[in-house]
């Protein structure tokens, strides 16, 4: 009784569970645990390393450009964009992000691109109560 | 016999597997494991307590008055929030010398350094290489003590403050800082250097922990027995996320 009938839940819902399987075969997982067997296979680290120096060049990017240039909001901006570039490669390489399901990705990228309106409208909201004491003050 | 049964006969068989059936638990969302899954859930929460962290710190700071003037002329007053090179500019061993940033220079690479021995070891323990396993959570350990402990350094430094100190607005001199004094800048300059790297260095601690104890396990044998070494993963995602937040204060608070 029980069997037949999540059976024909399950036709009813054929479609969803379809396109859930389309989503999760989007996924490429690089990564394949085998069963220890005794022969330990070679590391393959290259990509490790390719991703650290990506990670440092840039911190050193960043160490060069706060030495060599004048405070402004185009040098803020530059180290911004740098950050971003950064926490990319951590997120999607160390963090395997890129590897996961689309499914998954979205639901980690999605709360967090709102968090940017947050920080710009309470920055600017910094602003108006910087303005409003200094008149309170004059 | 082919009336159709109102009670569900279970067999013996089907109670020693695990059910797979689509509405029985058998299915893996986004093909992700139940405790990574839960481990992303978990980080994204943590992310929102540092963006709001980092958000405060963004209004507060945007509050307070801009530093007019060249960099060489600057000097502590609580009227205009500090230019962080010239708060962050002292070196263990190198006392007297001023040394922009350069101190969290070398933390930040201590820092993404821990974080690349971290994936090694993942990638170890998907070889079942338990030696390689261990070698890589050692180094990362010692990483991330090390890490720890040039934060202890930097607050201590911030505490002491400078020789000079700065003379308050009520006529005395003052050294260094606390939550309701500071000779950087607004009182809130001090506090938010404390919640902020406070936070995440309770966060590196953490991490520290927990990868001591996975150290122990690998070393027993115990993700060995379990088939895989997925704790260690788990772990790693948790430690990139330290290394991740990282990244972004060093931004806020150093950088801008």
């Amino acid at each position: 009784m029980i069997e037949y009938r999540s059976e024909q839940l399950h036709k009813l819902f054929a479609p969803v569970f379809t396109s859930l399987s389309y989503c999760t075969t989007m996924a490429q997982h690089a990564t394949h645990d085998t069963a220890p067997t005794g022969e330990i296979p070679k590391p393959n680290t290259a990509w490790i390393w390719k991703t650290f120096w990506i990670i440092s060049a840039i911190t050193a990017l960043e160490f060069v450009i706060a030495y060599i240039m004048p405070a402004s909001t185009f040098r803020n901006s530059i180290f911004i964009i740098l950050t971003i570039f950064k926490a990319f490669f951590i997120v999607a390489e160390f963090m395997h992000l890129k590897h996961e399901t689309k499914g998954l990705i979205w639901t980690i990228l999605i709360p967090m691109s709102l968090l940017i309106w947050l920080l710009v409208a309470l920055i600017t909201e910094g602003s108006y109560i910087g303005e409003a004491v200094q008149n309170l003050v004059s | 016999m082919s009336t159709i049964s109102t009670t569900q006969v279970i067999s013996d068989s089907a109670l020693d597997k695990p059910r797979t059936g689509t509405w029985d638990g058998g299915n893996e969302p986004f093909k992700a494991s139940y405790g990574k899954l839960m481990m992303w859930f978990f980080l994204l929460s943590d992310a929102f307590t540092f963006a709001a962290f980092l958000t405060t710190y963004g209004l507060i700071r945007h509050r307070h008055g801009v530093y007019e003037g060249t960099a060489e002329a600057f000097k502590f007053s609580s009227n205009y929030w500090p230019i962080p090179e010239k708060v962050f500019d002292a070196f263990p061993g190198l006392h007297g010398m001023h040394l922009p940033l350069g101190f969290v220079a070398l933390m930040t690479m201590i820092l993404i350094f821990s974080s690349v021995t971290m994936v090694l070891a993942v990638e170890a323990g998907h070889r079942f290489d338990k030696k390689d396993v261990q070698k890589w959570l050692l180094w990362t350990i010692l990483f991330g003590a090390t890490f720890l402990s040039c934060q202890a350094w930097e607050w201590s430094h911030f505490i002491h403050g400078t020789e000079e100190g700065t003379l308050m607005n009520d006529g005395t001199v003052f050294h260094g800082a606390n939550l309701a004094m500071n000779q950087y800048g607004p009182v809130l300059f001090a506090d938010l250097f404390f919640f902020i790297t406070g936070f995440h260095g309770t966060h590196v601690f953490s991490g520290v922990c927990l990868l001591i104890w996975a150290f122990i396990a690998t070393t027993n044998g115990t993700f060995e027995k379990r088939g895989h070494y997925e704790m260690v993963e788990k772990i790693g995602l948790y430690w990139h996320f330290v290394d991740l937040v990282w990244v972004f204060v060093f931004t806020f608070f150093y950088l801008v």
